[in-house]
C-alpha cells in the first residue's frame, strides 16, 4: 500500500494577513473572505484541516469551478443585483424553455446543455475556453482545450457521442513588430501558428470534424489571447439522465495521473506576468490525442451497452473536481491507491488535484465491472476503482488506509457568495468606422479569408458536414453557419457563432447584436427560428475591477433582452476571468469579449440553404433595415416561411464589413455577376440584415411572405459580366470584377498562417 | 438475389474512418463487420472477402504514419494478408489505410510522407483514372472528385512506378505527389491504396456545391464502393 504524503495545517489564530499569506504560497487562489471562512468551518470541529482538504476546496471554490464573479452580488450604480447568471441567463432560459414544450432538455446543469432533435435523438454543446494555458504554450494550450471540451461532451447525459468541434480565437495583430512584444510574451504570430497546429493535431486525430469558428485580431490581445473550442455531441434521449445511488462504484479510465498540470483551476483564477511563462508552466497540460480517442471509443461502446449510470471529465480541478461534483448529492468515499500513475513520489493531493488529461470518472453498479473491463481491454484504455458512492453528504478520500480529507458536502459546495462594485458609465460612443473600401475592406485581416486556417482541419471527416465551412460552386466561398447530418435522423442540425469585442460604444447594444448575430448565422442555413439555442462564453478582464464589470452587466441586459425578444434559451455556457496582464507600467485588461454560440434544428433536408450565388438570372433581396429587435423577430419569421416554401436558393448574414462585404462574398461562387442598388449605407455593420437569393419568377410570392417585413429587392444576378456593381440611389459606388475581389479576400491572411 | 459479400473494417487505436466506412460499404451492398485489432485472429479474414483499413490516425501517427498499425498486424495476421488476396480476397487501404500498405509491402515501393505545404491538407481534389482496369473504379467515370484530408499524402518513390500500378491521379496536385499519384494497385489489382476518402462522398449532399449535377442521388465515392462490390458478386457467379 503506497504511502499517503499529506500534512496537518493548523489555521488557529492566524490572522487575515497570514492566512492571505499561506493561500498565496500554497497557490490556493483565496481571498482572505473566503480563507476566513474555512478557518472558521473548521474552528467548529476538533481538528485542522489537512493540506489536502485546503486544496480541495481551493480547487472547488476557484472561479473556474464555482463561478463565484457570476454568482456574486453586484452594485451596479444603484442596482442591486442578486447573481448576473441568475438574472441574466438563467431566469430568462428558464422562461422561454417553458414556452417550447420538450425541445430544451437540459440546462446549466450537465456538462452541456441538452435540445431535441427528434423523437430518438438529443443534441448536447458545450463551449469552454483555453486562454491562460494558450497563452503559456500555444500549441499544448489549445491542444488540451479542445480535448477537454470534447471530455466534456463524453461527459454529457451518460456519454454523448462527439460530432462537430468549433474553435474560435482572439490574438494580438500578427504585423506588430517584434520588439514591441514583451520578451516573455509570444509574439500573436507565433501565438496564432502553435494555437491552430495545436487545435488542428487534436481535432483531426480524435476525428472529429472542425466545421465551425472564428479568429479575430486585436492589439488589446497581445498578452493575453483568447482560445474558445466548443464541441456538438449525439446521444439518445433516454440516456440524458445520469444516476448516482449508494453503493455504486468510481471507476477511473483513460490516461494516467501525473504532475502535468497542477493547479489548473486555480492558475486561471490569477493574472499574468512576465514571469508567468516560466513559473506556470507546470499548470499547462500535455495532450495525448489517441488516448482520449481510445477513452471515446471505449465509454460509446460501455453507454451502448447500458453499463454506465453517471459519468464525469477529469478537466481542471481533476479527480478531485470530477468525483467531487459526482458526489455532491451523495457523498462517498475516494480511494487513490489504485490511481494508475505515470511516476512514482505524487503527493495525495497531488494525485487528487492533477489534470493530466484524457481521463473520465464513470459511476457503474459493481456487477458491471467485470464487463467494463473486457471492453476496456479491447479498446486498449486502463480503468481503475476509484471509490464508491454513499449517503452520508461526505466527500471522503483515503490513501494509504489513511482518512487526508473529510469534507460535509454542505460546506464544500457553498462558498461564501462575493459581493463585487460594478461601476455604471454612460457608453462611449463607438469607434469610427475604418476603410469605407470594398478592396480594403477584403484584405482587412479581419474580415478576409480563414481558408488559410480552415483548410488545415478536417472538416469532413464523420461524412456528416453537409454545408462546410468553405463551400459554394468553387468550395472556397465563405459560409455562415455549419450544416451537420445526423446517423439515423432525418433532421439536421446547424452551429453558428458570433464574436463580439467590446471596443468601444453601447455594451448593452453589443449583447443585442450577439444574440441577433448568432441567430441569424443559423437561421440563414434553414433553421427552424423556434429551435435555436445558445451558449455564452464571457470573457472579460479582472472583476473586481469596476470598470471591468461595467460593461459586463450592461452587456449581459442586452443579452438577456435579445434572448427574450428571439425567444431563444440558453442552454449552456462559461465565463473567463482575469485575462489581465501586469506589467511594470500597470495591469492591462482585455476589452470584455462574447462568444455567442448557437445550435439550430433544420427540420428538412429540403431547408438547407448555403451562403453563396447559385443563379445567373436571379434576383438579390435584402431583409431587414435599421436594426429593430421587434421587427427583426418579424423579418426572421417570415424566411423561414420562405424557407419551407423553397423560395431561397442562398442567403447570406451581412456582418463585418455590411452589406457591400456580403455581396462580394455571395458573389465569390463565380457563378454570376452581380447588380445591386441600394438606399442604405453599403458598409455599416448594423444588425438584423440578410441577403437572399430567389428565381426572378418566385418574385411575387416572395413579396406576399414578406409583406410585413422590411424586405428590398436589391438587385439582380447576370450572366453578362462577372463583376459587383452596387449602386447607392442610382449612383454607382462600386464596380470591380469579383476575381480581383476574390484574390484580395482569399490572399490577405496567407502572409501571417 | 446472391449473398451479400463480407466486409471486414480493422481499427486500430486512432482510426477515425471507421464507421462512415462501414455506412459506405453497407449502402454499396456487403456485409460489414468492424473489429478492433485486439480482437482480430487468424481466422477474422475466414468468410471475409474484402479487408479495408480505414482513415485516421492510427497510434497517432507520430513516427511514420501507419508503421505501428503494419507492425501490429504483421504480429497477428502475418502471412494470412498474403494468402489472402492470393485465396480471392481484396484489400483496401484509405489515406491511413494506404500508408499501412506501404508499410506491408503490399503495393509499390514508396513512401507517403509530409505534403509539400508541411501542412494537413482538407479539401476535394480533382481525380482522374490512368486507363489502369481496377475492380474498385470500373463504375467510375474517367474524371470526377472526392475529398482529401491528410498531412502525410505525398507520394515519392525511388524507383519509378510502373504505370499499370497507378490507378488514379491528382488532376491539381495537391500535395505534391510524385506523378501525381492518389491511387496505387499491386499486380495483381486485388490491393488498393488510395489517398482520397470515398466514404466521404457516397450521397450528392455531401458534395461542397449545392448545384453539383454528377447525380440525382449518389455521391461518386458511392461507386467506388459500388464497384468492387459489384466485382465480387460477379466473379461469385
Amino acid at each position: 500500500m503506497p504511502d499517503p504524503v499529506f500534512r496537518s495545517m493548523p489555521l488557529d489564530g492566524m490572522t487575515r494577513i497570514r492566512l492571505e499569506e499561506l493561500s498565496r504560497s500554497m497557490d490556493l487562489a483565496l481571498d482572505a473572505c473566503d480563507m476566513c471562512a474555512i478557518q472558521d468551518h473548521f474552528k467548529s470541529g476538533t481538528r485542522a484541516p489537512t493540506d489536502v482538504e485546503l486544496e480541495v476546496i481551493a480547487q472547488t471554490w476557484s472561479e473556474h469551478c464555482k463561478h463565484r464573479t457570476f454568482n456574486a452580488v453586484v452594485e451596479h450604480g444603484a442596482e442591486i443585483l442578486d447573481g448576473l447568471f441568475k438574472t441574466f441567463i438563467r431566469d430568462v432560459s428558464t422562461r422561454i424553455s417553458a414556452g417550447k414544450g420538450d425541445f430544451v432538455l437540459g440546462a446549466f446543469e450537465d456538462n452541456a446543455g441538452f435540445i431535441r432533435l427528434d423523437e430518438k435523438f438529443a443534441l448536447c454543446f458545450k463551449v469552454e475556453t483555453h486562454n491562460h494555458p494558450s497563452a503559456i504554450e500555444p500549441y499544448a494550450g489549445a491542444n488540451t482545450g479542445l480535448g477537454g471540451v470534447i471530455r466534456d461532451i463524453l461527459g454529457a447525459g451518460k456519454g454523448a457521442k462527439p460530432v462537430a468541434n468549433l474553435d474560435v480565437f482572439c490574438f494580438g495583430r500578427p504585423e506588430l513588430s517584434d520588439d514591441s512584444v514583451p520578451e516573455n510574451v509570444i509574439h500573436p504570430r507565433d501565438t496564432m501558428k502553435g494555437v491552430v497546429r495545436g487545435v488542428a493535431d487534436y481535432g483531426n486525430r480524435m476525428g472529429i470534424p472542425t466545421v465551425s469558428g472564428a479568429v479575430y485580431f486585436h492589439e488589446k490581445f497581445t498578452h493575453n489571447p483568447l482560445v474558445f473550442c466548443g464541441t456538438a455531441g449525439v446521444i439518445p434521449v433516454e440516456d440524458i439522465s445520469k444516476r448516482v445511488e449508494p453503493g455504486m462504484i468510481l471507476v477511473l479510465a483513460g490516461g494516467h495521473t501525473g504532475r502535468d498540470g497542477l493547479h489548473g483551476a486555480t492558475f486561471s483564477s490569477l493574472t499574468l506576468d512576465e514571469e508567468s511563462h516560466d513559473t506556470d508552466r507546470g499548470a499547462v497540460q500535455i495532450g495525448n490525442p489517441i488516448e482520449e480517442k481510445k477513452l471515446t471509443d471505449f465509454i460509446l461502446q460501455s453507454r451502448i451497452k447500458g453499463l454506465i449510470e453517471s459519468i464525469n471529465d477529469c478537466g481542471a480541478g481533476g479527480i478531485s473536481s470530477a468525483a467531487g461534483e459526482i458526489l455532491s448529492r451523495t457523498g462517498g468515499t475516494l480511494i487513490l491507491d489504485d490511481v494508475h500513475l505515470k511516476e512514482t513520489g505524487l503527493k495525495t493531493w497531488e494525485i487528487l488535484l492533477s489534470e493530466s488529461q484524457e481521463r473520465m470518472i464513470l459511476v457503474i453498479r459493481l456487477e458491471n465491472l467485470e464487463p467494463l473491463r473486457e471492453l476496456a481491454a479491447v479498446y486498449e484504455t486502463t480503468c481503475s476503482v476509484i471509490g464508491k458512492v454513499e449517503d452520508n453528504g461526505i466527500l471522503q478520500v483515503v490513501h494509504g488506509g489513511e482518512t487526508v480529507c473529510s469534507l460535509e458536502n454542505s460546506f464544500l459546495h457553498h462558498p461564501p457568495v462575493k459581493r463585487l462594485q460594478s461601476e455604471c458609465r454612460r457608453p462611449d460612443s463607438a469607434a469610427p468606422t475604418g476603410s469605407r473600401k470594398l478592396k480594403t475592406l477584403l484584405a482587412d485581416i479581419n474580415i478576409c479569408s480563414r481558408e488559410p486556417v480552415i483548410r488545415q482541419y478536417d472538416h469532413e471527416v464523420q461524412g456528416n458536414t453537409l454545408i462546410k465551412p468553405l463551400a459554394g460552386a468553387g468550395g472556397d466561398c465563405p459560409q455562415d453557419g455549419a450544416v451537420m447530418q445526423v446517423r439515423g435522423s432525418s433532421k439536421y442540425f446547424a452551429l453558428g457563432v458570433s464574436l463580439t469585442v467590446h471596443t468601444g460604444g453601447d455594451p448593452f447594444a453589443m449583447g443585442h447584436a450577439a444574440v441577433d448575430e448568432a441567430v441569424r448565422q443559423v437561421l440563414v442555413t434553414g433553421a427552424n427560428p423556434d429551435k435555436i439555442a445558445l451558449l455564452d462564453n464571457f470573457c472579460a478582464g479582472d472583476p473586481r475591477n469596476p470598470r471591468d464589470l461595467g460593461p459586463l452587466v450592461e452587456c449581459l441586459k442586452g443579452l438577456s433582452s435579445a434572448a427574450g425578444i428571439f425567444q431563444a434559451p440558453f442552454i449552456s455556457g462559461k465565463d473567463s476571468f482575469n485575462n489581465t496582464y501586469q506589467s511594470p507600467e500597470g495591469t492591462e485588461s482585455i476589452p470584455l469579449t462574447l462568444l455567442t454560440s448557437s445550435i439550430g434544428i433544420i427540420d428538412d433536408s429540403r431547408h438547407i440553404t448555403g451562403a453563396s450565388i447559385r443563379r445567373n438570372d436571379s434576383l438579390i433581396c435584402l431583409l431587414g433595415a435599421e436594426y429593430n429587435p421587434q421587427q427583426a423577430v418579424m423579418n426572421y419569421r417570415a424566411f423561414y416561411e420562405a424557407v419551407q416554401a423553397g423560395c431561397i436558393l442562398s442567403a447570406h448574414d451581412i456582418s463585418d464589413g455590411g452589406l457591400a462585404v456580403a455581396l462580394a462574398e455571395a458573389a465569390f461562387s463565380m457563378k454570376a455577376g452581380v447588380e445591386a442598388d441600394t438606399v442604405q449605407d453599403i458598409y455599416a455593420e448594423c444588425p438584423g440584415r440578410i441577403i437572399f437569393e430567389i428565381n426572378a419568377a418566385d418574385r411575387e410570392q416572395v413579396e406576399e411572405v414578406f409583406r410585413n417585413s422590411q424586405l428590398s429587392i436589391l438587385g439582380h444576378t447576370t450572366a453578362a459580366h462577372r463583376r459587383l456593381v452596387i449602386r447607392q440611389r442610382g449612383q454607382e459606388v462600386v464596380n470591380e470584377p469579383l476575381e480581383e475581389l476574390k484574390a484580395i479576400w482569399q490572399n490577405a491572411l496567407k502572409p501571417w498562417c | 438475389m446472391a449473398e451479400r459479400p463480407q466486409a471486414l473494417v480493422l481499427k486500430f487505436p486512432g482510426t477515425n474512418c471507421d464507421r462512415e466506412t462501414a455506412d459506405a460499404l453497407k449502402l454499396a451492398g456487403f456485409n460489414v463487420s468492424v473489429m478492433p485489432v485486439t480482437q482480430f485472429a487468424k481466422d477474422s479474414l475466414r468468410t471475409c472477402r474484402l479487408l479495408v483499413l480505414a482513415g485516421g490516425f492510427s497510434y497517432g501517427d507520430y513516427v511514420l504514419a501507419g508503421k505501428l498499425a503494419q507492425l501490429e498486424l504483421e504480429c497477428s495476421a502475418g502471412n494470412d494478408l498474403r494468402s489472402f488476396t492470393a485465396q480471392g480476397g481484396y484489400i483496401l487501404g484509405i489515406c491511413n489505410g494506404f500508408q499501412i500498405l506501404l508499410h506491408l509491402g503490399l503495393l509499390p515501393d514508396g513512401a507517403l510522407v509530409e505534403n509539400e505545404s508541411g501542412r494537413f491538407i482538407c479539401k476535394w481534389a480533382g481525380l482522374h483514372k490512368t486507363g489502369v482496369s481496377s475492380p474498385f473504379l470500373e463504375g467510375l467515370p474517367a474524371e470526377f472528385e472526392l475529398p482529401v484530408a491528410h498531412a502525410e499524402g505525398r507520394f515519392v518513390h525511388r524507383t519509378r512506378i510502373p504505370e499499370s500500378r497507378i490507378a488514379l491521379r491528382y488532376s491539381e496536385n495537391v500535395n505534391g505527389s510524385m506523378d501525381s499519384v492518389a491511387a496505387l494497385q499491386d499486380a495483381t489489382g486485388r490491393v488498393l491504396g488510395i489517398m482520397p476518402h470515398p466514404e466521404r462522398f457516397v450521397r450528392r449532399e455531401q458534395h461542397y456545391d449545392r448545384d453539383w449535377t454528377g447525380h440525382p442521388m449518389w455521391g461518386w465515392g458511392y461507386f467506388f464502393f459500388k464497384s468492387i462490390h459489384d466485382h465480387i458478386l460477379n466473379e461469385a457467379l
